[in-house]
């Protein structure tokens, strides 16, 4: 019946975990170890976000799209590597294009965009310098608005002051080699639409330059860094020592699988999937907290009952509500998966990962890490005891 | 006791009605706008470009372009400063790194030499020892150069780009030397690549006063071939608030209206100019809202300074025609038209006229968007066409749906009709608290900000299970129905709290370093963390209070 109130867990369960932690922990570890041999060997799929590179989401004009003559097409454009997905329904794939180097290939791509698209009598080389400097030439005399317009045909945005003031036929353009290989993307991405255009529509693009995806890198490491340390801290203020250490311990167990996740599915690990390891990191101390709290209060009530015993009861105890603030969280996440769409797709299966591991986690390795780290409930005890007889 | 003072009940009722009061406009239809108040009707949450389709751009400002062009025309003006004074050098260099090297024939010249050097710019510092002397600018005066470069680059971009100003681009500076520019609804971007390092065209004309004369405010009938019509700033904006259609005609005229054309169609109030250009922007180096000296009585005036180039015909320009007219037209229109004072030599000059404090700095920007300051490059890119958009506000929608009603589901399965509807109601109010905290914000809601509204509902509702099963619990230890719910309601309180504390910490970090669509996810996030903090503490225990106040169980169905 639904509509009477159900037990998930049956209300008296006395089930041995902390007598299974060995296990628990053996295997914690070795997927731990595997989770960061991957990264290190087979390296995480990463997105554009940090690796730099151009996305760009097709559609086929008709029918369904092609994958296997879209790859040799786009292989054949001479970007460097270039991969290919399906992206959500039949009709639409995802190209991926390398971030691109600033270098004679580029201009040459250029050129080619710039006399397919502007006319034959234009050209676009190397300049004099061998620098980052890029010469135009035109079939007419240009002006420095002339010119500003021309250029930004093939993606380049330049001040008009950097350009000849007066009627010429010739632009010479300074650039340093970082400034051409940003504006190289913008070629890049031209290229490809001049390849595909006739067959296929792109519905969107997006292009990270080789500077802004080492920053994002950088600062997505210290996001990390920063929010473990941060909810550990918290947990040592609003407990003890060892339950701050505990609690990191299982976070950074979280964290590290998760990103094992990524490497096994080989899922793109863009911003959003940051943004789901954060989460993770938060959510799956939430069940750690229920099960601390608990583990504080039998401290003070049952004061002869030693630490694996006193773990093992909080966890039984608290067992119903672990299970069932997971399986509200999983329901929705579940939703993000199947619903959610191919952008937010990596972002749902790690965080569904996340839940269950989260939830693991904070019976098995949050609570060992404290038989672990010699939590005396005796000395905590006195602790309190002495408190409390200073105050009286 | 599980018990509520009747005024913090009250408190909560109307705190909860005017959560839904704000976030209401979100959920009715476009087509009742007209009958809401406009303040009200615009209370929507804002979709993100990834949701509503459009263009997204990170540029960056090529900040030491600028310094060493700025460091270079110093060094112009120093060196003939010092020649007028008659200090000898053997060289005046600027170099790559923002400092000009001044080297003296004589060491004895060099009080002499630095005092000169500060009349070129009084924000000028000297260094160096013997015949050496190195110049730059001080840190806060580079500082305050960065910004104004910035600020500068964002206003010509605003109106680059928002030409009609019905675009609503989001321009917004991001650190210290980078822009963000948000575009809605565009897709294809060459046509806003061109716009973007556009400079804007500011030319100095001579008022041709016999014409002015001769028609005495009104139009000329006829004009001699040296001489234009160009509508006035003033004239123009006049127009745009009599006449917005007007207005917008002229903005969508294809091919673009002639200035001369603009007035003879609108009739806005115009000056007529000599076409001759006596200056060009370009020359243009500096302009900045400043005072006049207090013994001149202190008003606020703008001071500008030219390049050598421009200096020189400025100064030829202004020698020939005192008491005369000069127009200053930016982009077709006529900023101001000062009276020429006194011949203006040396390449610095000021404008006197009735202005606020505020209307310089206005002025000044103007004039100085005529010398666009940095290059911007694009360092980052995205668009999102519209279908693409819609097809990811379908998705999250039917996520976010379906998700809620698992979650709801999964509640009255657990803790039946009564407990679980309380739950379900106290995780709508947390929803409808975050979308009014959104409107209200002004937050966009992009795809991850929706997955982050599905994850507050999941957890939302966690709050109750840890009440719930607390109060199991205490039943099961054979308290009473009251005191159960009472104890299970106080006792589950503290791991709410931390367990909402902790991934909020998360949530705010997330914030901090993340960008874009990130941002969007840790909002929502963050939002329903905070509201969950009042549901879980104020909302589900008034709605379990007055449950128990008006039942008094002694059984509970739970």
């Amino acid at each position: 019946m639904l509509w009477k109130p159900h037990h998930i867990v049956p209300a008296h369960t006395k089930f041995d975990f902390m007598g299974k932690r060995v296990w628990a922990l053996g295997l914690s570890t070795l997927i731990n170890i595997l989770s960061l041999v991957g990264v290190f060997t087979l390296g995480l799929n990463f997105g554009i976000d940090f690796e730099g590179g151009i996305a760009i989401q097709v559609r086929a004009k008709e029918g369904a799209i092609q994958l296997e003559e879209l790859r040799t097409t786009t292989a054949a454009l001479g970007l460097g590597e270039v991969s290919l997905q399906s992206f959500g329904d039949k009709s639409s794939a995802l190209i991926r294009v390398q971030r691109q180097e600033g270098n004679a290939e580029c201009v040459a791509h250029a050129d080619t965009v710039m006399k397919r698209r502007v006319g034959n009598g234009w050209s676009v080389k190397p300049g004099p310098e061998g620098k980052g400097d890029v010469v135009f030439t035109s079939p007419s005399q240009l002006d420095s608005i002339g010119w500003r317009d021309a250029v930004s045909r093939v993606g380049l945005t330049v001040l008009e002051r950097e350009l000849p003031r007066g009627n010429t036929n010739t632009a010479k353009i300074d650039m340093t080699p970082e400034q051409r290989a940003e504006w190289c993307q913008q070629v890049a991405i031209k290229v490809v639409d001049d390849a595909i255009s006739n067959k296929y529509d792109i519905r969107g693009t997006e292009s990270v330059g080789p500077k802004i995806g080492a920053e994002l890198m950088h600062s997505g490491i210290i996001a990390v860094l920063a929010t473990l340390g941060a909810i550990a801290i918290y947990m040592w203020f609003r407990f003890e020592w060892q339950f701050g250490v505990g609690a990191l311990i299982s976070m950074l167990h979280d964290v590290i699988s998760t990103i094992g996740i990524f490497v096994l599915f080989r899922l793109d690990f863009s911003l959003t999937a940051l943004a789901a390891v954060l989460t993770i990191a938060g959510y799956s101390i939430n069940d750690t907290v229920v099960v601390f709290d608990r583990v504080r209060e039998n401290m003070r009530r049952y004061k002869k009952l030693g630490l694996v015993d006193l773990l093992n009861l909080s966890i039984n105890e608290t067992l119903s509500r672990t299970v069932m603030t997971s399986i509200t969280v999983f329901v929705a996440v579940a939703a993000l998966v199947i619903f959610g769409g191919p952008v937010l797709y990596s972002f749902s299966i790690a965080m569904l990962w996340g839940v269950i591991v989260g939830t693991y986690s904070s019976i098995w390795i949050a609570c060992a890490g404290l038989v672990y780290l010699k939590l005396r409930p005796e000395q905590l005890r006195r602790d309190e005891e002495g408190a409390a007889k200073a105050k009286a | 006791m599980l018990n509520l003072p009747r005024w913090q009940t009250i408190a909560i009722i109307i705190f909860t009605a005017l959560a839904g009061f704000f976030a209401l406009p979100n959920i009715l239809p476009e087509s009742v706008d007209d009958l809401l108040p406009k303040w009200y009707a615009q209370n929507r949450i804002n979709l993100g470009l990834d949701l509503r389709g459009g263009a997204h751009f990170l540029l960056e400002a090529d900040l030491r372009g600028v310094l060493n062009e700025r460091m270079t025309n110093m060094a112009d003006s120093v060196r003939s400063e010092l020649r007028k004074k008659q200090v000898a050098f053997k060289e005046v260099v600027a170099e790559p790194n923002g400092h000009v090297t001044v080297e003296l024939r004589d060491e004895a010249q060099r009080a002499t030499a630095i005092e000169t050097i500060r009349t070129v710019d009084p924000s000028l510092v000297t260094a160096g020892a013997g015949p050496t002397i190195d110049v730059s600018f001080s840190p806060q005066e580079l500082t305050r150069k960065r910004k104004e470069v910035i600020d500068q680059s964002i206003e010509i971009l605003r109106r680059r780009v928002d030409e009609t100003g019905t675009i609503e681009p989001t321009i917004v500076r991001e650190g210290d030397d980078r822009i963000l520019l948000q575009v809605p609804g565009i897709k294809d971007t060459t046509d806003l690549k061109r716009k973007i390092n556009q400079t804007a065209k500011l030319t100095f004309h001579l008022v041709n006063e016999d014409v002015a004369a001769a028609s005495g405010g009104g139009l000329p009938a006829v004009l001699p071939p040296t001489t234009f019509l160009v509508p006035t700033r003033e004239g123009m904006q006049a127009l745009r608030a009599s006449n917005p259609k007007a207005f917008d005609e002229i903005q969508s005229a294809n091919p673009r209206l002639t200035p001369e054309q603009i007035c003879r169609r609108y009739h806005p109030p115009c000056l007529p100019v000599f076409k001759r250009v006596v200056v060009g922007g370009e020359d243009l180096d500096d302009a900045k809202a400043t005072f006049e000296n207090q013994s001149n009585g202190g008003r606020p005036i703008i001071s500008f300074t030219f390049n050598a180039a421009g200096g020189r015909s400025f100064c030829a320009a202004t020698r020939q025609n005192i008491g005369k007219r000069l127009a200053i037209q930016l982009d077709n229109e006529i900023i101001s038209a000062p009276v020429v004072q006194s011949a203006i030599c040396g390449g610095s000059g000021i404008i006197t006229g009735v202005f606020t404090p505020q209307q310089t700095q206005e002025q000044a920007l103007l004039l100085r968007s005529g010398a666009l300051p940095a290059t911007l490059t694009i360092i980052q890119e995205s668009t999102v066409g519209a279908d693409l958009g819609a097809d990811a506000i379908h998705a999250g929608t039917v996520a976010a749906l379906v998700g809620t009603g698992l979650v709801m589901f999964f509640m009255f399965g657990t803790y039946g009709p009564l407990f679980g509807g309380f739950a379900n109601l106290a995780m709508g109010v947390n929803l409808l608290l975050v979308l009014a905290g959104m409107s209200v914000l002004g937050a966009s809601l992009t795809l991850p900000g929706i997955a982050g509204l599905v994850l507050t509902v999941g957890m939302s509702v966690d709050s109750n299970v840890l009440i719930y099963e607390r109060v199991r619990e205490e039943r099961a230890n054979g308290r009473s129905a009251l005191g159960a719910l009472t104890a299970g309601y106080e006792r589950a309180l503290t791991a709410v709290i931390d367990s909402n504390f902790t991934a909020l910490i998360a949530g705010v970090l997330l914030f901090g370093f993340g960008s874009g669509p990130i941002r969007g996810f840790a909002t929502s996030l963050s939002l329903g963390l905070l509201t969950h903090l009042f549901t879980a503490t104020v909302f589900t225990r008034m709605l379990l209070a007055t449950w128990m106040r008006w039942r008094r169980p002694t059984e509970l169905t739970l």
